[in-house]
């Protein structure tokens, strides 16, 4: 059943004039690929996208069976990216996912088997549940975009991309993300059970993993480097500079948030209005941008869950005056 | 879009006013236009008018009759059911104008059969109060709303004829506030603001009034007298009659109505001399004292050089009677003010049995000065007439004892001593409920019952003083008063009775009631009677925090009278005066208070524009398309449609294109227009151009008034 982008976007009817061309080779055509197979959930794929394009990293936090291999699976396919799927264990070392140096006979060298980081997009499944040790590992992999073993550096591909995603139930064994490494995730998103019609089509439809093995890639690497590049030249006024600044300073002020934003959280922000903006065919951010990316950029950050931050950042976008 | 109003269609409109097929139903009616509901006159006008009207009408229940003031809420409660219920046609038909003009006729005639006149203050209240309730009940056009405010404002005003004091002043109050209220409702009964927010502008706009209104309360020229001498009417008014009958003085010590209230200018006299002389009674006839008609105009005696001279001024309280109260004895007559102006004239003229007499019957507060010598004798310019020695039919018993004083007495004071001996030594009984006297009274009195109020003891003893032949009247008035702060209350509770002798060229004043119960002249009524007398709570001494509240609200009163209700031409020429200014001419007190209003008008404007002045200069500094935003903010926030807090300028536009449909595609263009302007990195002219364009548009549909039902049944026409 073809689903129309516009229609079952969230806020699509309150800007008519963001329309997102359906053509071959661009965003629109992409999203509607992913929609396909994750139905109802416009919203959070576009996040998802803006994301990526943002060369930020994606923390999805739902309970099991809503579909979250299933979003970056789709988009590792769509985007015609390889994609890795790793499943965190309490007993996961940095080597199982970075890799190893070893000994090469032939060579009498040591040589580097690379992990499954050295992918595109990673799907980092319940990533709470890996030690400290395995956690901080991998977040250095995000943040550097390299792999550091014995002395040597090795570069991740360009595009790499983690998409991780953490049970929020809680549960014993688990390691909660410092707020330090929550920080490095640019968005958190909740992807949600679905609607009871979204649902019967599902259970008519059967296993979504089996429709995302139809997907067409609708993009190419070198593609999607082109469009985050060009969401970079998307014009940014200074009254919504202002106004993001006056965002984080209200994060800030009233304490209940510890240290409200950092810096980091901010340019994250603005990069990720950007990358919306340009997916709504924009060359300039509106305030309306900023509002709906900021639950999402903020939640995790300022509460270390998203669905209670999501509902705290929406709280403070009606305390700030907006320009 | 399209499935919106089909949604609408289908559901029938809620609108207070009635829907034109449902007035399609009664076609009879509505050809023969029956029905005031259907009318132009809004809800929210009607409701406003309402609650004026029912503000209005509560000061007069007091004093209206009970079917005048069940007839007025009666009409002013059908319209408002006609208006809600209109599926009720008998109702149409009652506030038609037909009937509700022979209605009135109706209770024209009944309010001349209720008084018995029609010319004067009560019935013309009453007849006003029903015609404005029916005025309300028969409203049709908006331009019936202002006449019914007018009207209702002229309904508020009559019932300072009733009353004056600051409680009447304070119940107007809500009703001045409906009346801001219903003003502002029917400049633009569309776009009504709620009621609080009606409120509280006229506050402001009252408090921005206050101001010139106190200016002109002091410089408004003031007729000298009253505008026009309101006629008599049959009101109940307590206070001393014009004759004494046993047990008539006693009734009225049972009120605690203030008689007068008085204010000393240095001295206050001691409480045993503080006679306050009233109605003087030289006729007798066995059973009640009445006036003699004998007595004529004569000069005050200036007071000896010896005596001191009491200076007050007293604020009588209307009493529908002639008589003026002064300490004994004036010395001169009552005039209106000290101003240094000598030629005033007289308010009373003083009569040889030295009451004062005003020259119209006391209908309202008066306030006058005078001055007294204290004494117990009143100089006679005249000897006594010889009904000062006229006896009763009746009574033979006294007349005997009072020749056989006579007899064993040789001087007329030597007769009254005995006699005032005679009442402290027999067990005679102060009292206010003495037991009932027959057909002689005196007699029963002094030699039976021995129990009596001071009008027994004051009668009895000067029918036995004319009996042993020497001249005896009657006075009444009051004794005693009380200090409250600066001034003194006089009340019902007061009221005595006393007598005069003719001794040695003056009458003298001999008062039975000091032998009886010296207390009730020393210290007043309260301590002279016992403490299951129907005393009035308020002459008791000591009461607790009821009789303390009482005073200070009769301090209130008393500086609400003082400095408000008697502010007239003398207290106006006094402030002249002691500002070292001629009273100035009429036009230049029009062209202070015009300079005064222009003044203080121009601060009260000129302070927001200033303001405006300052972001005036702040904005300058802008780029253009924000200056325009900004003023853009503030032409929808003056009709209320301001941006909330956090909201996004697409946001807050798309939420008034929802309210107001018809600026929707305004709106939507300037919402674009702005977002480029405002964010985008180009900045066009041509995008500047529309956007003026727009923005005119736009105002010129704000300035247009407002119909949401209009607007949403235009909308309905166009989609069908």
């Amino acid at each position: 059943m073809p689903v129309s982008v516009t229609s079952e976007a969230g806020d699509g009817t309150r800007h008519p004039q963001d329309k997102i061309a359906g053509a071959i080779g661009d965003p629109g055509a992409v999203l509607n690929q992913i929609e396909r197979v994750l139905i109802g959930k416009g919203e959070t794929v576009r996040l998802a996208l803006a994301c990526l394009l943002a060369r930020g990293h994606l923390l999805i936090e739902d309970v099991p069976g809503v579909g979250k291999t299933t979003l970056a699976r789709a988009l590792g396919v769509t985007l015609g990216m390889d994609w890795t799927r790793v499943q965190f264990t309490n007993d996961l070392l940095p080597a199982d996912l970075v890799g190893v140096s070893i000994f090469d006979r032939d060579t009498t060298r040591f040589q580097f088997k690379p992990g499954p980081v050295f992918t595109s997009i990673l799907l980092a499944d319940e990533i709470n549940r890996a030690p400290p040790k395995a956690q901080s590992a991998l977040l250095e992999a995000m943040e550097e975009r390299q792999v550091s073993l014995d002395g040597q550096t090795h570069a991740l591909p360009d595009d790499f991309f983690v998409v991780a995603t953490q049970n929020p139930a809680e549960q014993l064994g688990a390691f909660p993300l410092p707020e330090s490494q929550l920080d490095r995730f640019l968005v958190g998103v909740s992807i949600g059970l679905p609607d009871a019609a979204t649902e019967r089509l599902l259970l008519e439809h059967g296993d979504r993993r089996a429709s995302v093995e139809t997907l067409q890639a609708a993009a190419n690497p070198a593609q999607l480097r082109q469009w985050a590049r060009d969401t970079e030249s998307v014009h940014v006024d200074t009254k919504l500079i202002d106004y993001v600044q006056s965002l984080l300073q209200a994060t800030r002020e009233d304490g209940h948030f510890g240290h409200g934003l950092s810096p980091r959280a901010g340019i994250a922000l603005i990069r990720l209005c950007r990358a919306w903006a340009w997916l709504h065919s924009r060359d300039h951010v509106l305030p309306e941008d900023v509002q709906a990316v900021f639950p999402a950029v903020a939640g995790h950050r300022l509460t270390g869950k998203v669905a209670t931050g999501r509902i705290a950042a929406e709280e403070l976008l009606s305390r700030v005056d907006c320009p | 879009m399209s499935r919106c109003t089909r949604f609408a269609r289908t559901v029938p409109l809620v609108s207070a006013r009635p829907s034109a097929a449902q007035s399609r139903k009664r076609p009879t009616l509505a050809l023969l236009r029956l029905r005031p509901s259907t009318s132009g006159v809004d809800t929210k006008i009607l409701a406003a008018l309402a609650i004026l009207l029912l503000l209005t009408q509560l000061p007069h229940v007091l004093h209206l009759p009970i079917w005048i003031t069940v007839t007025g809420v009666a009409l002013v409660a059908a319209r408002l059911l006609a208006s809600q219920r209109p599926e009720l046609t008998w109702l149409d038909l009652i506030l038609s104008s037909v009937v509700l003009t022979s209605f009135a006729v109706v209770v024209a005639i009944l309010i001349r059969l209720h008084f018995g006149y029609f010319v004067g203050r009560d019935p013309a209240v009453a007849f006003l109060f029903v015609l404005v309730a029916a005025k309300f009940a028969e409203l049709r056009r908006g331009s019936d709303a202002t006449v019914l405010m007018c009207l209702a404002s002229f309904l508020l005003l009559t019932q300072y004829f009733y009353s004056q004091t600051l409680l009447a002043a304070l119940v107007t109050v809500p009703a001045v506030f409906a009346l801001g209220h219903a003003l502002a409702v029917i400049r633009d009964p569309d776009n009504a603001a709620p009621l609080k927010s009606n409120i509280k502008l006229v506050a402001v706009m009252l408090l921005q009034g206050a101001p010139l209104a106190i200016l002109l309360f002091f410089v408004f020229p003031r007729l000298s007298g009253p505008l026009w001498s309101l006629p008599e009417d049959g009101m109940a008014q307590s206070g001393l009659s014009d004759s004494m009958r046993p047990g008539s003085i006693g009734e009225l010590s049972q009120s605690s109505a203030v008689a007068f209230r008085v204010e000393f200018d240095s001295e206050v006299p001691p409480y045993r001399q503080r006679y306050w002389r009233g109605p003087v009674f030289e006729q007798f006839d066995g059973y009640r004292w009445s006036p003699s008609h004998t007595a004529r105009p004569v000069k005050t005696q200036p007071s000896d050089s010896n005596t001191d001279v009491i200076d007050y001024t007293v604020m009588l309280q209307p009493h529908k009677q002639q008589w003026m109260f002064a300490l004994e004895t004036p010395t001169r007559l009552p005039t209106g003010s000290d101003a240094p102006d000598a030629s005033r004239r007289p308010l009373a003229l003083l009569l040889s049995d030295g009451q004062l007499i005003a020259d119209d019957p006391i209908n309202q507060v008066t306030r006058y000065r005078q001055s007294s010598s204290l004494s117990d004798s009143q100089p006679a310019p005249r000897g006594p007439g010889t009904h000062t020695l006229q006896l009763p039919s009746n009574n033979a018993q006294a007349i005997a004892f009072g020749k056989q004083l006579a007899l064993q007495h040789s001087t007329p004071h030597a007769i009254a001593s005995a006699l005032m001996q005679g009442f402290s030594k027999a067990p005679f009984r102060y009292t206010l409920r003495p037991a009932l006297l027959g057909n002689a009274p005196v007699d029963e009195f002094l030699f039976d019952t021995r129990e009596g109020f001071c009008e027994h003891y004051a009668s009895a003893f000067a029918v036995v003083m004319r009996a042993a032949g020497i001249p005896a009247r009657i006075v009444t008035g009051y004794l005693g008063g009380e200090m409250n702060g600066d001034y003194m209350i006089v009340r019902q509770s007061d009221a005595h009775a006393w007598a005069e002798l003719w001794i040695d060229g003056v009458w003298k004043r001999y008062d039975p009631t000091a032998a009886i119960a010296p207390s009730r002249v020393e210290n007043g009524i309260g301590t002279a009677l016992g403490v299951d007398e129907p005393v009035p709570a308020l002459a008791r001494l000591g009461g607790g925090w009821v009789t303390m509240m009482q005073l200070r609200w009769d301090g209130m009163n008393h500086a609400w009278q003082r400095l408000v209700v008697d502010f007239d031409n003398d207290s106006q020429a006094e402030l002249w005066d002691r500002l070292g200014l001629r009273t100035p001419e009429p036009w230049q007190i029009t062209a202070v208070v015009l300079t005064a209003s222009a003044l203080w008008m121009s601060l009260l404007l000129g302070l927001p524009g200033i303001k405006r002045l300052h972001r005036f200069r702040a904005e300058r500094e802008l780029p253009p398309a924000e200056r325009a935003w900004r003023q853009l903010e503030r032409l929808l926030a003056r009709k209320g449609l301001a941006r909330v807090t956090g909201e996004t300028p697409s946001d807050w536009l798309a939420r008034i294109s929802a309210r107001r449909p018809d600026l929707a595609p305004t709106l939507r263009r300037l919402s674009e227009a702005f977002n480029r302007q405002r964010f985008a990195r180009c900045d066009n002219t041509s995008g500047a151009l529309a956007l003026a364009h727009d923005f005119s548009t736009l105002r010129r549909l704000l300035r247009k008034p407002h119909h949401p039902t209009s607007a949403k049944r235009a909308k309905q026409r166009a989609t069908s």
